[in-house]
């Protein structure tokens, strides 16, 4: 990563270089954290893409780090399906960070999650969709996250596909893969125009609330 | 009867059409025939064009027309599939007057009066063919002042508005073209009478004499000079059919092709009692008389989507193995007259209103009811009381409670607590006297060594020990 730097020194002193890594915030979706917004290439959580997450144990901060987003997308009256979350998600607990329960939809159904996937980003109805393919120690194939991309790629909602904490992923060509570490540490593993080193701690005071409110912390 | 019109339809070659239609499309060059068994022998009936062309003829031995042409389609005629078809044929006419009845081999409906709300004649009647092309099938209209007469003139496509006319028209025809029996017709033949004209020119009493009153009575009804009797129709009040395929078939395809063709039936039963529908039910009968196979689907907002009602009934279609041909389908449809206004108040903004019913349907044909739903709070202090699944897009809200974690464990799992350093606690819960579960916990939010956080109480009652209900993160 370090031999890359002069170059990129080097380019950014050009200032009659275009270079195609621009910040587009039409395509993006703030994340709720302005540590992380400010390494996403696309200053937040890209529409119409699919984003990894590969958490090192469940429940190691996931769904803290989506909630933000979610919650305002539910603020903005637009679906957002859980696809087979491996545990009950609390409503008292969504309900506090501020998601309206009437827009959560969820597929409980292992066996059809990426089918369900699928029809939902088809639709182009939905805000977001957070996919838990799981799959009981079984890896989960590189076509159907090929499959989940494209059909991600047709709509405007940002695919969140949950690893199962343990299982290998496929070698992916996912807009952006984060891990996430126990406590909250998130490291971007791959960030497709965007860098990829160093990890970002999530603070609870580098929380910012986002514009329309409501989320009660 | 002066002043009233009436429009025959029927289909040329109605029973092969009857059949055919129930079967995804050969190819036209596909010599195709249709036979029935009449004592014992089978013979064919209706034949088409490139039947014809390799020499098959209607009334041939079904074995010989097989020995010419070895590659020639069979199908069996099915009376109650023609009765079928002349239904639906009935009940589009339905909705163009409220006289319609069904004659032997055609549908007749008053077309005089409908004329003054539709309009030009030609134009009504090119809607009911532009419907009738719709439904797959191929038919000839022809109109007359007498009903009788109407259908005669169906079969040659002719449009006659007065009786003058009329009379004009059929004197010059053979009398093979009247729909008279067998017998009849010989022994006019032997009689030396070769067309209406022929036989109008006998005096009347002779006629009568000669004929019988049958034959008389007949050709004063064509000719408008009685009334014929005729029988009306009426849509039935509930859809309910039993299909019989023409080919057992385990292809989930050719089962569609069938079910396509039932739901344009019921699209139009649909219109004609100005009804909505919000489920339908399908039995599958297989051929081999075992256990009958049932769907239903059930629409989220009641109404009549042809593609997507197809799109449904292919999931749940796909989720069945079949593991016997089917013989026959029974579909039976529910339906409401209640209008429903579009879900305005939930999913507005950027949703179509009715393109996120369509997607929960869909979502619900092939999950199931309970695969997919909402989440909602409970008022209960019970944490694993205090939440419940909900029909999609249902909930309620929910009185504060204290900060819960995001995650529930399904059921609360024994944990040790030597891993676990407390950090927050402790909630003291306590109830559950009222309905036997009675319970007395303290929960904790605590940090296990990976640096997790969890959500874990000590029990105190019914059980004692330490077990973790939830993950924070």
């Amino acid at each position: 990563m370090n031999a890359t730097n002069p170059l990129e020194q080097l380019l950014a002193e050009r200032n009659d270089l275009w270079r195609g890594r621009r910040r587009h915030p039409d395509n993006a979706l703030a994340t709720g954290r302005a540590a992380l917004d400010r390494r996403l290439p696309d200053g937040g959580w890209p529409r119409g893409k699919l984003v990894e997450l590969l958490p090192e144990r469940f429940g190691a901060g996931e769904l803290d780090l989506l909630l933000p987003c979610l919650a305002e997308l539910t603020r903005r009256e637009q679906p957002v399906l859980f696809i087979a979350p491996p545990m009950v998600p609390c409503p008292q607990s969504l309900a506090r960070a501020g998601l309206d329960l009437t827009r959560l939809l969820i597929v409980r159904e292992q066996r059809h999650a990426f089918w369900a996937a699928e029809q939902c980003l088809k639709s182009g109805l939905c805000g977001a969709l957070a996919v838990w393919p799981g799959g009981n120690g079984n890896n989960v194939s590189d076509r159907a996250v090929r499959r989940l991309q494209l059909a991600a790629e047709s709509g405007d909602a940002p695919v969140f596909l949950c690893y199962e904490p343990g299982s290998k992923p496929p070698a992916s060509l996912a807009n952006l893969r984060l891990a996430i570490r126990c406590g909250g540490h998130i490291e971007i593993l791959r960030s497709r125009g965007g860098e990829t080193s160093g990890t970002i701690r999530l603070h609870a005071d580098n929380v910012v609330p986002l514009l329309s409110g409501g989320a009660r912390q | 009867m002066s002043g009233s019109l009436w429009t025959g339809i029927v289909c040329p070659q109605g029973a092969l059409q009857a059949v055919l239609r129930l079967l995804p499309a050969l190819a036209p060059a596909t010599a195709t025939a249709l036979y029935d068994t009449v004592s014992g022998r089978a013979r064919i009936v209706e034949i088409n064009r490139a039947a014809r062309s390799q020499g098959v003829y209607p009334g041939q031995a079904l074995a010989d027309a097989l020995a010419i042409a070895p590659d020639l389609e069979s199908l069996a005629r099915d009376r109650k599939a023609e009765a079928r078809l002349l239904e639906e044929l009935a009940l589009v006419a339905y909705r163009y007057s409220h006289q319609v009845a069904i004659t032997g081999d055609g549908v007749v409906l008053e077309t005089g009066g409908s004329r003054r709300l539709h309009g030009d004649l030609d134009a009504m009647l090119g809607a009911l063919n532009d419907e009738i092309s719709a439904m797959g099938l191929h038919a000839s209209l022809g109109t007359a002042p007498v009903p009788t007469a109407a259908c005669l003139l169906a079969r040659t496509g002719r449009h006659v508005t007065d009786t003058e006319t009329l009379r004009g028209t059929l004197s010059g025809w053979p009398l093979h073209r009247l729909t008279l029996a067998p017998a009849e017709l010989q022994k006019l033949d032997g009689l030396g009478l070769k067309s209406v004209r022929d036989v109008l020119a006998l005096p009347r009493f002779e006629r009568e004499r000669r004929l019988g009153r049958t034959l008389n009575r007949y050709l004063d009804q064509i000719h408008g000079r009685e009334q014929t009797p005729l029988v009306y129709w009426q849509p039935p009040e509930t859809f309910c059919q039993l299909l019989e395929l023409p080919v057992p078939t385990i292809r989930s395809e050719a089962l569609l092709f069938a079910l396509n063709r039932v739901l344009e039936h019921l699209h139009q039963w649909l219109r004609v009692r100005d009804r909505a529908l919000s489920g339908i039910e399908i039995e599958l009968l297989p051929e081999d008389r075992g256990p009958k196979i049932e769907l239903s689907a059930g629409l989220g907002q009641p109404g009549f989507q042809r593609d997507r009602l197809l799109e449904i009934l292919r999931l749940k279609l796909d989720s069945i193995r079949l593991v016997s041909a089917i013989e026959s389908l029974r579909v039976r449809a529910d339906s409401t007259t209640e209008q429903r206004p579009p879900q305005a108040d939930l999913w507005t903004g950027t949703n179509v209103n009715d393109a996120w019913p369509a997607l929960i349907d869909r979502l619900v044909a092939r999950i199931g009811q309970e695969g997919l739903c909402s989440i909602a709070p409970c008022p209960d202090h019970r944490p694993e009381k205090a939440w419940k699944w909900t029909p999609p897009g249902t909930t309620t809200t929910d009185a504060d409670t204290p900060p819960r974690p995001n995650w529930l464990l399904p059921e609360p799992r024994p944990c040790r607590t030597d891993e676990l350093r407390l950090i927050d606690g402790p909630e003291r819960i306590e109830a559950g006297w009222w309905d036997g579960q009675d319970c007395r916990r303290d929960y904790w939010t605590a940090h296990d060594r990976h640096g997790n956080r969890l959500w874990v109480f000590r029990e105190y009652k019914p059980r004692d020990g330490w077990f973790v209900h939830g993950l924070f993160g």
